[in-house]
């Protein structure tokens, strides 16, 4: 079955968040926040020069490639002057990293002078399954579900969190 | 109309344990409550702090702060003209009034040639106005004051000394530790007998075991052991120790008052999803079931009546409801007790005293209401360490250095506790939003990407990871100057969506607690040097030290100013009437049936985050009334 446009725009997310796709999209996932995003950063780019379709294209010229190189290729990382697909594709990692749109910025703009801001919170379960808590070995503040002196240990390592670790190993 | 015993106003932490030692006693209580009443469970208070785009201490409470939940913008803010009950938020702080219900005058430079005093400072602490208070986002810190931060004029020449014997408030602490219910060991405490006088009466046990450190705390002690520093050198070269303890907690380490235990859900600020951290709505519930106690919520006190001998004969309050629109609609009653309480806290508690009688003031024989507004002033230091400490991970605070409260330094400048934060970076910089952004977007917020490094893939989270497990901070909590003229008045044409005159507010540091900054942030500086961590705490720009309201300058470092949300010190506790509002007991000078209470009463701040010490005081006070009634 080819895939759809969500499946790809999964994978795309897999390897520019440093994710597996299995972790954003579980097999059983009553949340279904891959949807979700899909829907929003769908709809939050409709008529802007980058849309999630123009992204998505660039996605499927590298899909065959390794994960970071498919993230530095869309993030334009080597790049002085990232194109808007580029920095649509930063607003994706951090849609996934803390549940909430963050207009993308412009290129050739000057830079901010605070730092951004997310426009919207997508839903309370996006927050509380934000990927930036993974990345910091932590749990959403306001969302543990570690029990009574979990603190005073060091946490698991990083393959607990879903990161797409090629050595799948504690750092 | 019923006639109750006691009237309060405000259901807080001093308001509620009051009503529930009433209640227990047989006596009939009121509680008029001007904001919302407390829900049915907090899930709707979670999605207001799950959806905030900024999550400040109040992004869960009615009326929402404009924090941009349900897709709308952050800014403008509500005007606080369109709200029955408004108080002030951190995103209010620096706005123009039809942003800011505290009416600031902030002049917009605030530094002094001289070095000596800065004035002109937006005050920088907040409070709420629901049900429960601002206790719904206390932090748990439920440290006691140590014996000298009652007898600052008699010990260290500066000041006032509190009409309160230690004895008696040690005895007292106990009952608000069970009251709370707080978790901490004495024999963890002990190191700070002979560092600042702490102790405990003989054989005193606290309700429950104590709240297990966390990793940064552990950091933090291995890395500094028991350090000797010289914080005012060299014009001072008295050397004081440095250790780090474990704070005793108004959090559960054991089920206690039919709440769970702590599961570190690094929330205590704003909310606690759990309940496992004790708040007064805990103790509402407790005062409401001895079937004394009734409150009516949504009712705004307006008006202190006393007849001509100075006695309260009723407080006048306006009911009030939002409809389609959000128009106000309000209708006026009359609260008729046998006395009074005032607990609506420090601000509104002076406000209200204020307005009172035409505006002519009650209480107010020695014009000390609404003077000496005080805040645990705070610095705010941060650091990346050389090894993961792991922060974001459980209470966001667990222990402190507590060994700098006391000592001969308190002749000459603040005093300081210094409280080690569980949350990387949050309160520093908005972490872990702005190092994302700043390694996502190519910035550098954050002071940790100079390069402008835009980071993708398993990059990212590499570069991520090792940033965030090595963040923590350090915030000094200042014993402030009581200064007359830092005071609050009433606005004398704003007004909030009742018509009734907004808080104004008049601030600064001067030279005593500005000379406490500069040792904090010395000590801090040395701290992170003897761990080998790396400092970044942000010497801000003199631009806007100098232009931009809540910066200041002084003595060659820029900084910015934090409240800790403690507010005090606007209807000062004394012995004398023609200098202080309220006794020991907190009972007016003036007025013989009104009690005022609430951390307003402290006529100094002293070196301990001030919750333990309103509820001990409000146990008091309830204690004085029964011998009254």
């Amino acid at each position: 079955m080819p895939s759809t446009d969500l499946d790809d725009f999964v994978a795309m997310s897999a390897a520019l968040t440093g994710f597996t796709a299995d972790f954003l999209r579980p097999a059983l996932d009553p949340l279904n926040l891959s949807q979700a995003y899909f829907d929003q950063a769908t709809a939050r780019t409709a008529g802007q020069p980058a849309t999630l379709q123009t992204l998505l294209t660039a996605y499927r010229a590298v899909q065959g490639q390794a994960p970071q190189a498919i993230a530095d290729a869309l993030l334009e990382t080597a790049s002085a002057s990232p194109s808007s697909n580029a920095m649509l594709a930063q607003s994706i990692v951090l849609l996934w990293y803390f549940g909430a749109w963050y207009a993308p910025l412009v290129p050739g703009a000057p830079q901010p002078t605070t730092a951004p801001g997310a426009v919207q919170v997508v839903s309370s379960n996006a927050y509380t399954h934000g990927l930036v808590w993974n990345v910091m070995q932590a749990h959403p503040m306001g969302f543990s579900e570690l029990t009574f002196g979990y603190w005073s240990t060091p946490p698991g390592p990083m393959s607990q969190f879903g990161v797409n670790e090629p050595t799948g190993g504690d750092r | 109309m019923t006639t109750y015993d006691v009237v309060i106003v405000g259901a807080g932490v001093a308001g509620n344990l009051m009503a529930l030692e009433l209640g227990k006693a047989g006596k009939k209580v009121l509680i008029l409550e001007a904001g919302l009443g407390v829900p049915d469970n907090r899930a709707g208070y979670m999605d207001n702090f799950y959806l905030s785009l900024a999550k400040t201490p109040e992004s869960p409470y009615p009326p929402l702060p404009g924090n941009g939940a349900g897709g709308k913008p952050l800014f403008p803010l509500p005007d606080p003209a369109t709200e029955a009950a408004p108080r002030a938020t951190v995103l209010m702080i620096g706005k123009k009034p039809d942003q800011s219900y505290l009416v600031q005058d902030t002049h917009g430079s605030v530094s002094n040639p001289q070095g000596t005093a800065v004035r002109g400072l937006p005050f920088a602490s907040t409070y709420e106005r629901v049900a429960g208070g601002t206790g719904w986002h206390w932090l748990g810190t439920s440290l006691r004051l140590v014996p000298h931060d009652l007898t600052m004029q008699s010990t260290y020449h500066q000041f006032t000394d509190w009409p309160v014997a230690y004895d008696e408030l040690s005895q007292l602490y106990g009952e608000a530790e069970a009251a709370i219910g707080v978790s901490a060991s004495v024999a963890q405490q002990a190191p700070l007998e002979s560092a600042i006088g702490l102790t405990y009466p003989p054989g005193y046990a606290y309700p429950m075991g104590p709240i297990p450190t966390s990793m940064v705390d552990q950091a933090v002690s291995t890395g500094i052991g028991t350090m000797m520093i010289a914080p005012d050198a060299p014009a001072h070269p008295e050397q004081y120790p440095v250790f780090v303890t474990p704070t005793p907690a108004g959090r559960n380490s054991e089920p206690y008052q039919d709440r769970r235990v702590c599961a570190g859900n690094t929330n205590c600020i704003p909310i606690c999803p759990i309940q496992a951290k004790w708040d007064p709505t805990v103790t509402l519930g407790a005062a409401l079931d001895t079937g004394n106690v009734t409150i009516l919520n949504q009712a705004v006190a307006v008006d202190v009546k006393v007849d001509a001998q100075n006695h309260v004969v009723g407080i006048d309050y306006l009911s009030w409801t939002k409809g389609e629109g959000g128009k106000i609609q309000s209708k006026p009653g009359t609260a008729i007790g046998t006395t009074y309480v005032l607990a609506a806290h420090a601000i509104e508690n002076a406000k209200l005293l204020l307005m009172s009688n035409g505006k002519q003031g009650v209480a107010n024989r020695s014009d000390q209401v609404g003077r000496n507004l005080m805040d645990h002033v705070l610095y705010l230091s941060w650091a990346l360490s050389d090894k993961p400490l792991f922060g974001y991970r459980g209470p966001l605070s667990t222990a402190g250095i507590e060994s700098l409260r006391d000592g001969a330094f308190r002749s000459f400048r603040a005093a300081f506790r210094m409280e080690i934060g569980n949350e990387g970076w949050n309160f520093a910089i908005g972490d872990p939003y702005t190092s994302a952004t700043d390694f996502i977007n190519g910035l550098n917020f954050s002071g940790q990407n100079a390069g402008n490094q835009r980071l993708g893939g398993l990059a990212l989270v590499q570069k991520l990871n090792e940033i965030y497990t090595r963040q923590f901070r350090i915030a000094c909590l200042f014993d402030q100057a009581p200064q007359p003229d830092n005071r609050i008045t009433l606005d004398p044409t704003l007004t909030d969506g009742l018509g009734l005159p907004r808080p104004k507010i008049a601030y600064g540091l001067d030279d005593y607690t500005l000379q406490g900054f500069k040792a904090a942030r010395t000590v801090c500086s040395a701290i992170y040097r003897e761990m080998g961590a790396t400092e970044f705490t942000t010497d801000q720009a003199k631009s806007v030290a100098d232009h931009v309201p809540g910066f200041f300058a002084f003595d060659g470092f820029n900084y910015q100013l934090y409240g800790a949300g403690h507010i005090m010190g606007t209807h000062r506790m004394g012995t004398d009437p023609d200098t202080s509002v309220v006794d020991g007991n907190q009972r007016s000078h003036d007025c013989e049936n009104l009690w005022i209470v609430g951390s307003g009463s402290f006529p100094t701040v002293g070196t301990a985050n001030p919750t333990l010490t309103i509820a001990a005081l409000a146990i008091k006070s309830a204690r004085d009334i029964l011998s009254k009634l």
